[in-house]
Parts: structure tokens; sequence; C-alpha cells
């Protein structure tokens, strides 16, 4: 394991070196290395990372209705919706209630920790259907740590904390790439798709992203490929793009961007990446788009929504996944305005809807292709959002609820510890409202890694901290 | 003497990065050898691509008439001239626009208008005269990126006006000083939306209700100070190893608390209009969504019911810092607090570095030497006459510097930064002398909008976060070399294709000789009057008869002579094997187009 590490950086620190970053010149040396995973036909999984950008006020989206819990909530929230607050009244989360397992057939519990019963936004009626129907698993209090943290160890200053708390930029940073020892580092799914990509045959990265540069699926060796949810765009001037009809043939065209974009033609650090990432994005469409131009429509429809439309196309890249040569796949879907300082009512409920309803589609369209099994979605946020109240909105926080959704996810349950939400000597936060995480980062993302099949020396060393949390495998996977 | 020696230095080094880099690759410098360094550097320009580079830095793109001109009078007076030009607005073509029978006036409006002042093209809301404010402009656009509001917020989508002032507040601003700079962001309505400090209400115990803290902490984080302490030259100050933080969450409250109090201005206020703001209606007053109230104009005022008179308020803290331990005593106004504590902001060390590297990065190079951000530092330290905070003293040194004017020479293969997609598209519009048959102009507003295009529009930032961050480091060679490249951020793989083709429509499609147009494709929005055409009669002769002869023009107006041999002898085998009737006009589009996507054309050197 220790000489796989060390031929990741040598290889990465000689590229850079040498200035050989070219598009899949570095897949192809990757694949060379021959680095220990196989993965025989058949054997396909699937990570989608949905990223709530802004921070979603996650104790406002799984909220207990039971006292004394729904008590602490409304010292917390302490105004109704209905008189112009944040809060939900007993009866809204009773009818939206999540109705988890308890212990039984062999396999543990997944009742909430504080022994309440919990409720949804009733924005969220898709994802309550699956969690109730054992698709579906709530994640609680999870965020960025160095080391377990208390309140005590917080207020004291006797461990580290990441930096910047409370910074979106940071904190998102954080969250993909679960370093926050490290500001550069890439991030972890970037870190699984440098160890894993040689095993697949196909000649794009195994990381696809529906939303853009991104730094989760960042890694060493390997980035991602971004593709448009509306499809793949060629370029107009190689042929095949909008509008190519204009110049009619275009050979000595052609021949001329290649020669201008051609790898290792250029002196300037800066113009090689860019004709890199030119060439990348040409290769690789002409993959996608031949793959997607053979397979059938899918018959799940999928909502016209931001969310909708990037999981629609990534489950037709699962669907063509054997054309562009996957074994393992790694995804990023994200959507924003989460950032609720204010409208919180009217924002989040748009939001978790669209969150919702992409995801139940989503689920669905793995069911028609067969391999809900093996296909795992999960949130991501900023941060969890401050149980104290600015007027119509929350402030940054810290700790929050995630969900993930699949055939694999041993779902109906709660994982992990629920914090108070109570406003005052509140034993789980800062002590302005903000939610210490009860639950790592690396842990969830572990859990997640292991399941995708990256084995533990690989866990230990993509996520260094791991080891100072007691459980490495939350259990919610199998 | 001292000149004369540094001029040496300078040429040897060069001399050494020509032959290394003849070894290294196919592309290599262009001759200047052993003239630069022998005259002080903002006594230039001493030659038409000297002119064009600077111009490149310094406006939407140059033009032969700019080169010229700026050849006649130099660097120092053209950038007086500069200062001295009216400021060309938005929210008059918007109001002139909803005078028109067909006058809908929607947040594409606002982009017509940003392009017939990025362009300098004829203005129908003002005569047909022409906006010449060039560097105010741009000083505009790059504040805009800093200082961010965007239309993709639910509410300042359906407000242009509000828009429109805002991006006018910024141009008026732009060679003012930064303390009024940071007082009128603080408080335009644009910005109370985006940051929710609008409404913003002092600590309600029983409701557990606490001052936002949204505009509080960004405007530390990203329009004066930044999250650690730095150096005069904008290098991190560490202790142990550590970067040392700015402020902490107790600042962050203490500035929110200090926000508290402020909303709508009444002016207009009343029966017929919108509900005045008081201590009674504080949470439901003002326009809302009501479609252009001229308080969307007006800066905020308080309602002093909701300001916080009782707390002491933690600020910042740094040597000298004015107000006791940083800490602001109870009491004040929401006025007077604002003002001390808005003092406190920019007498904070941090604010010189920080804001000179960000716009050194907006206008020169994604990655300048620590003394250049200090050399700039200086100057929004002390503009000469002990004022602190003067940004055109700030934006003289920053384009006059040394390493402005010859950061390509001294770091051949890292100065410079990935050219915005926008400013491609302006620059070869204003290259090319593009207009529109009508004064009004739509190809910015294509469908979907320009930001799915080119991953960026003027004010439609995906968050506050702009559209790339200023430590961006692009995958790959760049990341390991620990190098900034903040434009990367948005050439992913999909945006590298966009661009690409919306660049492809602009070379291609849309053409003209003097008054005469022609198109090959459908126009935008289906109105090829409000369309931009390339002025290809100018160049046809030079296309026809001399295709090398044309290079060499694009070679100045594009990349500032800058062109390789290895690239120019590409593209003259593409020009070279055009033929046909239409050769001179597909000659000149094809190289426009590959000229626009070329390397060492994207990467602004």
């Amino acid at each position: 394991m220790h000489s796989r590490r060390r031929f990741l950086r040598h290889t990465a620190a000689s590229l850079a070196g040498a200035g050989l970053f070219s598009a899949f010149g570095n897949l192809r040396v990757l694949a060379a290395a021959a680095n220990g995973y196989a993965f025989p036909a058949g054997d396909f999984k699937a990570l989608v990372c949905i990223f709530l950008n802004g921070g979603n006020d996650s104790f406002n989206t799984i909220v207990p209705y039971t006292v004394p819990a729904y008590a602490d909530y409304r010292s917390s929230r302490t105004v109704l919706i209905a008189d112009g607050g944040l809060a939900f009244d007993q009866a809204t989360l009773v009818a939206n209630a999540l109705a988890p397992l308890a212990a039984g057939g062999g396999l543990p519990g997944g009742l909430p920790s504080d022994g309440a019963s919990y409720g949804t936004h009733p924005a969220l009626a898709e994802l309550r259907d699956l969690f109730n129907g054992g698709q579906a698993a709530v994640i609680a209090n999870v965020g960025t740590l160095h080391q377990p943290t208390t309140r005590a160890d917080y207020q004291a200053g006797t461990v580290a904390v990441p930096p910047q708390l409370f910074s979106h930029s940071d904190q998102s940073t954080y969250w993909q790439t679960s370093r926050p020892d490290d500001a550069n580092a890439n991030g972890w799914g970037g870190r699984i798709a440098d160890r894993m990509q040689a095993a697949n045959t196909g000649a794009i990265p195994m990381c696809i992203s529906l939303s853009n540069n991104n730094l989760f699926q960042r890694g060493d060796l390997v980035d991602a490929y971004s593709v448009s949810p509306g499809g793949v765009e060629k370029m107009s001037y190689l042929g095949g793009g909008p509008e190519s009809w204009v110049i009619g043939d275009n050979a000595a065209g052609v021949a001329a961007w290649n020669a201008l974009l051609a790898a290792g033609a250029q002196q300037h650090v800066f113009e090689r990446a860019y004709a890199d990432r030119a060439r990348q994005a040409v290769a690789s469409y002409e993959v996608v788009d031949a793959a997607l131009d053979g397979a059938p429509e899918l018959a799940t429809e999928f909502p016209d929504t931001p969310l909708g439309r990037q999981l629609r196309m990534a489950a037709r890249l699962i669907q063509v996944r054997g054309a562009i040569g996957m074994a393992r796949q790694v995804f990023y879907a994200s959507v924003g305005n989460y950032d609720t300082h204010n409208y919180q009512v009217e924002d989040q409920h748009g939001n978790l809807a669209q969150l919702s309803q992409a995801i139940a589609a989503f689920h669905a369209a793995t069911v028609e292709l067969g391999v809900d099994g093996a296909v795992t979605t999960f949130t991501a946020s900023d941060f969890g959002r401050s149980l104290a109240v600015n007027g119509d909105g929350t402030d940054h926080g810290w700790g929050g609820h995630h969900f993930v959704v699949g055939g694999a996810v041993r779902g109906q349950r709660f994982y992990g510890a629920m914090p108070s939400l109570r406003a005052n000597n509140n034993p789980d936060d800062t002590g302005f409202g903000q939610v210490i995480p009860t639950t790592a980062l690396d842990q969830y993302a572990a859990t997640l890694a292991a399941w995708f099949g990256v084995d533990t020396g690989d866990i230990a060393e993509i996520f260094p901290a791991l080891a100072r949390f007691d459980a490495p495998d939350l259990g919610f996977l199998g | 003497m001292a000149m004369i020696r540094r001029g040496l230095i300078q040429a040897a080094g060069f001399m050494l990065l020509v032959l290394a880099g003849i070894a290294a690759a196919q592309s290599h410098l262009p001759d200047a050898m052993l003239r630069h360094g022998f005259e002080a550097p903002a006594d230039g320009p001493t030659s038409d691509a000297e002119a064009a580079r600077f111009l490149a830095q310094a406006t939407f793109g140059p033009t032969l008439e700019d080169i010229a001109h700026l050849r006649a009078v130099g660097y120092r007076a053209w950038i007086d001239e500069q200062f001295t030009q009216p400021v060309a607005t938005q929210a008059p073509y918007l109001d002139w626009v909803n005078t028109l029978p067909d006058g809908n006036v929607t947040d594409d409006t606002r982009l017509e208008i940003w392009t017939i002042n990025a362009l300098g093209t004829p203005d129908p809301s003002r005569g047909l005269s022409r906006p010449t404010d060039q560097l105010r402009q741009r000083m505009a656009f790059a504040l805009s990126e800093i200082f961010v509001v965007s239309s993709k917020n639910g509410t300042l989508a359906y407000q242009p006006w509000a828009l429109a002032s805002w991006y006018d507040m910024l141009a008026d601003n732009a060679f003012g000083n930064y303390r009024e700079l940071l007082e009128d962001v603080t408080l335009h309505p644009a910005m109370g939306i985006y940051l929710t400090h609008l409404g913003n209400q002092k600590a309600n115990a029983a409701q557990n209700i606490r001052p936002d803290e949204n505009y509080a902490r960004e405007v530390m984080q990203l329009f004066s100070v930044g999250l650690v302490q730095l150096n005069p030259d904008g290098t991190p100050k560490l202790a142990a190893g550590q970067p040392q933080p700015t402020y902490d969450q107790s600042t962050v409250r203490g500035l929110a608390a200090v926000l508290t109090g402020w909303t709508w201005n009444n002016t207009g206020c009343g029966p017929g209009s919108y509900v005045c703001c008081t201590a009674e209606t504080y949470t439901r007053c003002g326009p809302y969504n009501d479609y252009d109230r001229p308080v969307w104009r007006l800066p905020m005022q308080p309602v002093e019911a909701f300001h916080d008179t009782t707390s002491p308020k933690q600020l910042l803290v740094y040597p000298g810092v004015a107000l006791p331990d940083g800490v602001l005593a109870p009491g004040g106004d929401a006025q007077a607090e604002l003002a001390a504590a808005l003092d406190n902001l920019f007498r904070h060390p941090n604010v010189g570095p920080f804001i000179a590297l960000c716009l050194i990065q907006r206008f020169v190079t994604s990655n300048p030497t620590p003394a250049y951000v200090q050399r700039v530092a200086s100057a929004f330290a002390n503009n000469g006459s002990g004022v602190r905070g003067d940004l055109k003293a700030t934006l003289r040194a920053i384009l006059l510097d040394p390493e402005a004017r010859y950061g390509q020479w001294s770091n051949a293969e890292r100065f410079g930064k990935l050219r915005e997609p926008l400013i491609r598209n302006t620059h070869l519009w204003r290259a090319m002398d593009a207009i529109a048959p009508s004064a009004r102009i739509v190809t910015l507003t294509p469908y979907p909008g320009i930001e799915d295009w080119y991953g960026q529009g003027p004010l439609r930032s995906p968050s506050v976060f702009n559209f790339f961050r200023p430590d961006f480091r692009a995958h790959g060679g760049i990341d390991a070399l620990g190098l900034a490249s903040p434009e990367f951020q948005i050439l992913s793989d999909s945006y590298a294709v966009s661009t690409a083709n919306r660049l492809f429509s602009v070379s291609f499609c849309w053409y003209r000789k003097g008054a005469e147009y022609d198109a090959s494709c459908w126009a935008d929005n289906y109105d090829g009057n409000r369309t931009l055409y390339l002025e290809i009669g100018r160049d046809e002769l030079l296309a026809l008869n001399d295709p090398g002869a044309l290079l060499d023009r694009y070679d100045l107006l594009f990349l500032s002579r800058q062109m390789s041999p290895a690239m120019r002898a590409t593209l003259l085998a593409r020009l070279n094997a055009i033929s046909g009737p239409d050769r001179a006009r597909l000659r000149i589009q094809h190289a426009l187009y590959l000229i626009l996507n070329a390397p060492e054309y994207v990467v602004q050197k």
C-alpha cells in the first residue's frame, strides 16, 4: 500500500515537473501502474454526490415531534410558520412522520438515538416514502472534524477544529476534500478515482460532473469530465456542433486546431493547462456522445428542474456504462439557493421539493436499469444552519443531517446521534446555536468508500483522520 | 545608471529564456530583445505592440484607433484622460427602453447597455453618443467580480433597475475612494437584499432571534480584509507555520449587531406607493417585488428602534486600531455605528494588499510577485498626498508597474492570466469594429443566458463567491506548481465547448462591409437588426492578397505581437488553403476563430 502511495505522489510530481499533463496521458500512466483493483464483468457501482450549495437547514428538514425534543426545537424556533416564523407545528410533522425500524432479523435497529419520533419537512414526500420503504436512511449531524469534539472542548479551545468554521468557501471545500488539515487537498471522490481509474477499461475519467468544475471529484492524477445536463455539445469548428454547417468541410481547420492545441506544444504553464482541458473535452465528448447515441431513452420521467436534469444525465451515463467502459463511476450534481438567511420558509420548501422529486426519479431510473442495488446517492452541504434565527432565516452552522438513498442502503434507519435542538445550555452546540457534529464527515465518506470497494489500506490513506473516530464504518450500507 | 544595469540584466535573462524556449517547445517568445528596461516602464508605449498589450489589460480590447491614440499620448496621459471621461451609466438606458412602445425591461435589457458601454458603440438613450470611459467600465466590471450581487438571486432577478443602479454605483466609485465605495456597497438595497442585511434586526432573546450574520461575514471575508492576516506584500502572516485568522465568530456577531436597523429608504413611500418603514412596519415595509420603484436605487436608511444600542460590539483588532481593543461601545445610533465599523474595516492593514491582489488578478496577472502587490498596496495606503484608499492611485500603480509592463519577459512561463470569456468576446467585437444596424444590441442575451455559455455574465454570478475564486488552482501542472488560476474555474469541459461555440457564432455568423450587413446564421432573438456584425470590409484586401499581413494585423490586435512563428505558420497554412469567391471573408473568420481559441491568445501575457 505504501509503495502505491509513493507511486501516486511521485507520478504526480514528475508529470507536473515535466509539464506533461495532457488529456489522458495521466490516465495511461495510471493504467500502466496496474494498482490492484479489478472489477469482473457485471461488477458495477456508482456513487452520486448531491451537493446542496449554501448550507441546508437540516434542523428544519428532519424535525422531532415528540416531547421533550419538540419543546427543545421550539425553544430555538419559537415562532410557528403560521405566525410568520420558521417552526413547524407538531401536526405537520406527525403527518410527515418517518417510520424507522427497530432491531430485528439479525440487523440492528435504526431508531433515533434520542428516543424521539421525527417527521420531515412536508416538501420531502418522495424521499420520506423512500425512507419508509427501506431505500433511504438519515445520517445524523455529520460535519467536518479533526477529531471528536465536545462543547467543552470547543469552548475551551482544547482541540483543533477545522479552520474558518461557518465560512461557505472553506467549509464547502472541506466537505469536498474531507481534509480540514490541508487547504490544498484534492477531493475525496478524486482520491478514490486516482486509485480505481485504471481498473476501468474506458478512456474517459470515471468521475463525471453534471455541474461543472468541483473539488470533490478532483484527484492528483484524475480530474472529472464535466458534461452539460442538457446533453453533449460538440465543438462547432471541429464538426457536429451547433452551426457547424456554416463553414462546410473544415478538414484543414481541424488540422490547424489540432496543431495549436497539441500536447506539449505550449511553453506557458497556463497555455498547456488550457490546451489540455480543451483536448480532454473533445476526446471525452466523442466517447460519451457515441455511447448516448446508441442507447434508448429512459422510460422514467424526470422533473424538469436543475437537479432533475442533472440526475437524468447521470442515469443516462449509468445506462451506457458498458459502452464507455466504466465499472465504477462517481457523479457530482449540485443545486444552490440553500443559504437561507431570509425567505427560508419559501425557499427551503422549493429547494427540498426539487431535491425529493429528483432523487425519487433517479432512484426509479436505477430500478428501471436494474442497478438500484449498485447505485448509492448521498447528500452533502457546506454546513448545517444555526438553531438561532435572524427573523425570517437562519445563519451558518456546522453539523447537519444527511440522506443516503439506494438499493444497497440499510434503509428506514437513523444512524449516529441526534443532537439537542435546545436554544440555551445546549450540550451539543458551540454556545451560539451552531451544532457541533457528532459524526465526522470522514466516517460518512469512508462508509460510502468501503461499499464502493475501496480497500481498507486505501481508505486509511484517503481519510487519514478516520482512525481518531470510533466507528470507521457507520454500517448504513451492506 | 541603475536603470541601465537593470535593463542589461533583464535582457540577459530574457535571452536565456528565449534559448530555453526554443529548445523546449514549438511556441517561443517573439522578438523584443535588448530594448526593454532602458526607459522607465511608465513612459511608454514605445511600440504598437506595447500599446496593444496595455489596452488588453486596461480596456475591453484594443482597437487600431486606440492603439494609435495611446502611442500618441503615452500611458500616463491616457490614464489621466480616462479619469476625466463622462461616466457611461446603465439605469438611464433602462428608463429610455421603458418609454418605447415595445419597451419591456428585463434583466436582459441591462446586458444591452452593458454591451454598449463595454464596446463603446452608439448609445440610443444618449442621442447615439459613444461611451468613451473604457478604463472606468473595465474597473466597474472588475469591482462587480469582487463586490458581488447577482440576478441569480430570486428577488434581484426581477429588479433590473436595482442591478443597473448597482453597476452605476460601482462605475461612479471606480476612480473614487475605497472607503466611500465600501459604504455605498453596504447601503445599496441590491446588496441589502443579496446578503440579507436589509431588514436586519437587533437580538430578541424571547424569540431566539440574533442579528443576521450574512453581510457581516462576507464584507470581511470577500470585500475588505479576507480570512487571514496579511503582510504588506499580500503573503499570509505565519505563526508557528500557520496562517492567523483576521477575525473570529465574535467579530462576525459584533459587526452583525452594528448592521441592525437598516431598511428601505423612505423617499417616495406612503399612500399610493409602498409601506413606509417605521418602528411599527419594520418587518413588512418597502417595495419588495414591486416593479421599478425608484427606492431600488436609493441607499438604505435606519429605523433606530431595530438597531442594537445596548451591546458592546467586537470589531476587528489590529495594531493601531482606533477603537479600544476593537470594541465599539454601546449607545451609538445606526449611522454613527456604521461609520465607526466601516472605518474599523478600512483602517485594517490587510485592506491594501487584499484589494491590490484582487484587482491585479482582474487586470494583469493571476500570480503577481509579493513585491508587485506591496507596491500597489503602498499606493492604496498612501496616494502620495497622504490619502488612503485612493482607487486612482491604486489603478495607476497596477497598470504602470514594471511587472505589469514587462512581466511577460521576466517570468515568461507563468506571468499573465486566462482571459475571461466575456472579455475575449468584447475584444473580438472591439478589434473588429462590430456594430448593430439598430443601436440596441441583444447579442449578449442569447438563449440560454450568456452565463450558460461562458460560465459568466455581468452580475450573474451563481453566488457571492463570484464565477471563480481568486485562489482556484486548475488541475494538473498549475496545481502542482501551486499557482492561482481563477478563471480556470469556469473552464470546465462543458464550458470549454460552449464558450468556443459561442465565439464560433460571433466569428462566423454576422459580418458587414460598412453599412452592408450579411449573415450566415439565424440572428439571436430572431432580430438581425439588434445583432452585432464584425466589420470584415476593413481587412478584405489584406485577406485576399496577403494573408500573412492579415495575420500581422491580428497578431497586433489580439496578441500584442506575441504570436509564435509556429502559430503563425499554422494559421497561414489554414488561410492559404481557403479558396473560392468568399475566400477573403472566410480567411478573416477562420483567422479570428482560431486566434480566439488558441492557447497563445487565451492566456493574456
